[in-house]
């Protein structure tokens, strides 16, 4: 039984250029850099050096602290350079720099074969640890953390996400389709670690055939696959507990406080990889699209991989003028092209002729209003943020905004509503930490 | 478009902004000017009813909204955005409000404090508490009182467009002379004129000749064929435009609903007064609906002196195109709700007690009022708060 979740939109879905398109493995060659800090959390610490030689799946940094995760030479090479390279948020970050040898062999006891279900839950949470996991959804936030609740919040139902509900991306997709049982696989095991009664798969309804694959690999077996209706933001973590399950994560809450725990699908398929085959996370899929990409397409590629090896063969228009990672309704806007794939490029979005827009006066047409997953009013929210009053937004809600971008996609005004909401939370947050400061 | 396809592409001089990166094809301008559509086809009947003269009125309500406008925005040294078309609504609509027969500057002033003092000393577009055409209308009402109370002239139907509707006497005579029908049953129902009038019955069934009011077809209200102002006469224009308008989502199809709706229940239950005879000896309270028994027939009475309500007095022009003004009506659902019901009250308040004849404009200004605490008091529900996450639900 779905339900409904309130608001949310329906942009198109320019899906077609990339849903049909199988994914195609993009082999290791050049030099690939590695982000020491390519999730939620503190970085990673090296832990090679300039000039060691390094094997396909060997770490190469530890992780540091709970909310950390390590990281993996994507092949076999030669580590050439530590250095910092363009990051995805407009800083530079480390990152280690392998040359690859061609060889792409594997290092001692990764690609073995492995019984998932002899392993513990322990043991299993161990090995998602160390194989430096973490959300492929976009969130990246550290998976061996996420997969540790406290005991004072139990988890009944564990819910995959399936659902994809950017627009242009297809990578879940084609995951789910053509290698859905390391997806189903994996959320087996979570299910397992966390001890979960209830599990569903949730599978939005513009990929019937990711549906049927599912449902067929699934079987008999007590997992629903269930069939959501396309609507944007659909995916959102509260969102699709709404649906599901017909609960809310309580505000300020985490999906745990309401007993519950989501997993995109890629990462599902990465703990079955850590645990089937000791493969750690060294690559991912993303989708190149965008209305500039002439040659789009879903690529199986290793993390640390550069651009312009996606881009050369992508036949980009000489109009684009906007890269976004993600998709287009919350993805980060990139200065440059000259970045490496992470484990949260789900997507490289290029488009042309994009526009800047000034905004003019709200016209308190409500269609925000309507739209708000969260229920919030974003009209105010935004007159607020142009106004500098900061406090009275804290009494609006500002922090229960996801940033899904729903209000600013329908503003007919072409108001920056997002924007205006980040520079809140900005403010709130620097005033916070003074406030921290001064009270010693 | 250019094509080019390169093998190796460095990407820079990217643009670099929030997200979301994609918008809906909505804009303020298209908005604006779909309204400007929606209004033509009343706009046009009151042209046909009323003459050239209307057209007149019209274009010199809207031409004057557009130049104040631009003079405003030229001497503040703002962008002039007379091209997103509020300016020509607000014009349009001011020119609808007034009655036919009106002197030239009646409609130039008239839109002049609507976009001058109701919007831009408010702060322009969006700004405004005040639905501007309202408070342009409300100025002339009481500025020109005279002109805005008399001159309820229609053309005769053999003259229909061509006619001067200032033309009610002498050689060639246009267009005749009437109250209009909101007028006859707002004096009857206040316990004034018209004399030996007994019962809403014979109220309603007042001859169609000669000099007096009279309270037209139904037919002929529904098309527009009656006294009133220039836009408001025509239900079947006026419906068309505003369901065009609740089609796109531009309009909430409850908040015409509930306006209309709650004018219809409360002009059928709220008790007025009837003179009983010549002497005014008795005036008696009854009750609309069921003021000539509950029988069927006499049911018809109660309904069709409803639908009179309902018809004339510029309730479906307020209901459909005022009481929906985007920006100064509350902006979530309950809000939209109790203003929606709060203007149905206060217009038959006005209309059944009040001094004049007229209801709707003051009952949505007032309404207008409201609204900020309307919003303050009505904001939605916030995901994560309240009764829903009370329980842990189930599946």
């Amino acid at each position: 039984m779905v339900h409904k979740f309130n608001g949310g939109v329906h942009p198109l879905s320019h899906k077609d250029r990339t849903r049909g398109l199988a994914i195609e493995v993009l082999a290791p060659n050049g030099v690939l850099a590695v982000p020491v800090s390519q999730h939620i959390g503190a970085p990673a610490k090296p832990i090679v050096a300039k000039g060691d030689a390094v094997l396909r799946g060997q770490k190469i940094g530890d992780a540091q602290g709970a909310v950390s995760a390590p990281i993996h030479a994507p092949t076999s090479g030669t580590v050439v350079n530590i250095a910092p390279i363009n990051g995805q948020f407009g800083r530079p970050v480390m990152a280690i720099h392998i040359e690859a040898d061609g060889l792409d062999a594997w290092a001692e006891g990764c690609n073995i074969e492995r019984d998932p279900d002899a392993l513990s839950p322990k043991e299993l949470l161990d090995i998602v640890r160390e194989a430096g996991i973490v959300g492929m959804g976009g969130a990246t936030f550290p998976t061996a953390f996420k997969l540790t609740p406290p005991p004072s919040k139990p988890i009944d139902a564990v819910l995959l996400n399936g659902i994809e509900c950017e627009p242009y991306l297809t990578g879940d997709h084609r995951l789910m389709l053509e290698q859905g049982e390391q997806v189903l696989g994996g959320f087996r095991l979570i299910r397992r670690i966390l001890g979960a009664k209830i599990a569903i798969i949730g599978i939005e309804a513009n990929k019937m055939d990711a549906v049927a694959a599912m449902r067929k690999i699934v079987g008999s077996e007590d997992i629903e696959v269930a069939v959501l209706p396309v609507k944007y933001p659909q995916g959102a973590e509260k969102q699709l507990i709404k649906a599901l399950l017909n609960r809310e994560v309580p505000s300020g809450g985490l999906p745990m406080d309401c007993g519950v725990v989501v997993q995109n699908c890629a990462t599902a398929a990465a703990v079955w990889q850590a645990a089937a085959k000791n493969i750690p996370m060294i690559e991912r899929i993303t989708t190149i699209t965008g209305d500039a990409v002439r040659r789009p397409g879903n690529y199986q590629v290793r993390i640390g991989t550069p651009f312009e090896q996606l881009l050369a063969s992508s036949r980009i228009t000489s109009e684009a003028n906007k890269l976004v990672l993600g998709g287009p309704m919350m993805g980060l806007a990139q200065q440059t092209s000259e970045l490496v794939v992470t484990k949260g490029t789900g997507g490289i979005l290029i488009l042309e002729h994009a526009e800047s827009f000034e905004g003019g006066p709200c016209i308190r047409c409500g269609r925000c209003v309507e739209g708000c997953p969260s229920g919030l009013v974003p009209s105010a929210l935004s007159v607020l943020g142009e106004n500098l009053k900061f406090d009275e937004a804290a009494d609006f809600n500002v922090a229960d905004c996801i940033e899904c971008g729903v209000c600013t996609f329908v503003c007919p005004s072409r108001r920056p509503i997002v924007h205006y909401i980040r520079f809140i939370k900005d403010e709130l947050r620097r005033q916070a930490v003074r406030e921290r400061e001064a009270a010693g | 478009m250019s094509s080019e396809s390169k093998e190796y592409r460095h990407l820079d001089k990217l643009l670099v902004s929030s997200s979301p990166h994609i918008r809906s094809p909505e804009s303020t301008s298209r908005i604006m000017w779909t309204v400007v559509c929606t209004l033509i086809p009343a706009a046009g009947v009151g042209v046909v009813v009323f003459g050239w003269r209307a057209l007149i009125v019209l274009m010199l309500s809207t031409g004057a909204a557009i130049g104040c406008e631009y003079l405003i925005q030229r001497l503040r040294k703002v962008p002039i955005t007379i091209r997103d078309g509020s300016a020509v609504v607000t014009g349009l609509l001011v020119g609808m409000v007034l009655p036919p027969t009106v002197q030239w500057y009646v409609p130039v002033v008239g839109s002049v404090v609507a976009i001058g003092i109701a919007k831009h000393l408010f702060g322009g577009l969006g700004g405004n508490i005040w639905n501007p055409a309202l408070i342009g209308r409300a100025f002339v009402h009481v500025t020109f009182a005279e002109q805005m109370n008399s001159g309820w002239h229609l053309l005769k139907p053999s003259r229909l467009f061509v006619g001067d509707v200032m033309k009610v006497a002498g050689e060639n005579v246009d267009a005749v002379s009437r109250a209009t029908p909101m007028t006859l049953i707002h004096q009857t129902v206040t316990g004034g004129e018209p004399e030996g009038i007994n019962s809403l019955s014979e109220v309603l069934s007042v001859s169609q000749s000669g000099s007096g009011p009279f309270m037209p077809d139904p037919a002929h209200a529904l098309l527009g064929y009656m006294n009133g102002c220039i836009g408001e006469v025509s239900v079947i224009a006026l419906l068309l435009g505003g369901l065009f308008l609740i089609w796109r989502g531009y309009v909430k199809w409850y908040v015409p609903a509930l306006y209309i709706a709650t004018v219809a229940v409360l002009a059928a239950l709220l008790p007025v007064t009837m003179h009983v005879n010549e002497m005014g000896l008795g005036d008696r309270w009854i009750v609309p609906m069921f003021s000539e028994g509950t029988g069927q027939a006499t049911l018809a009475v109660g309904a069709t002196y409803v639908s009179y309500h309902l018809i004339c007095g510029g309730l479906m022009l307020g209901a459909l195109f005022m009481a929906t003004d985007m920006v100064t009506s509350p902006i979530t659902r309950k809000g939209l709700i109790i203003f929606a019901v709060g203007c149905g009250v206060l217009t038959v308040l006005l209309r059944t007690y009040g001094g004049y004849p007229e209801g709707v404009c003051f009952s949505i200004l007032l309404m207008n009022t409201a609204v900020p605490v309307i919003d303050r008091l009505c904001k939605p529900r916030v995901y994560g708060t309240g009764k829903a996450v009370a329980g842990k639900g189930g599946k």
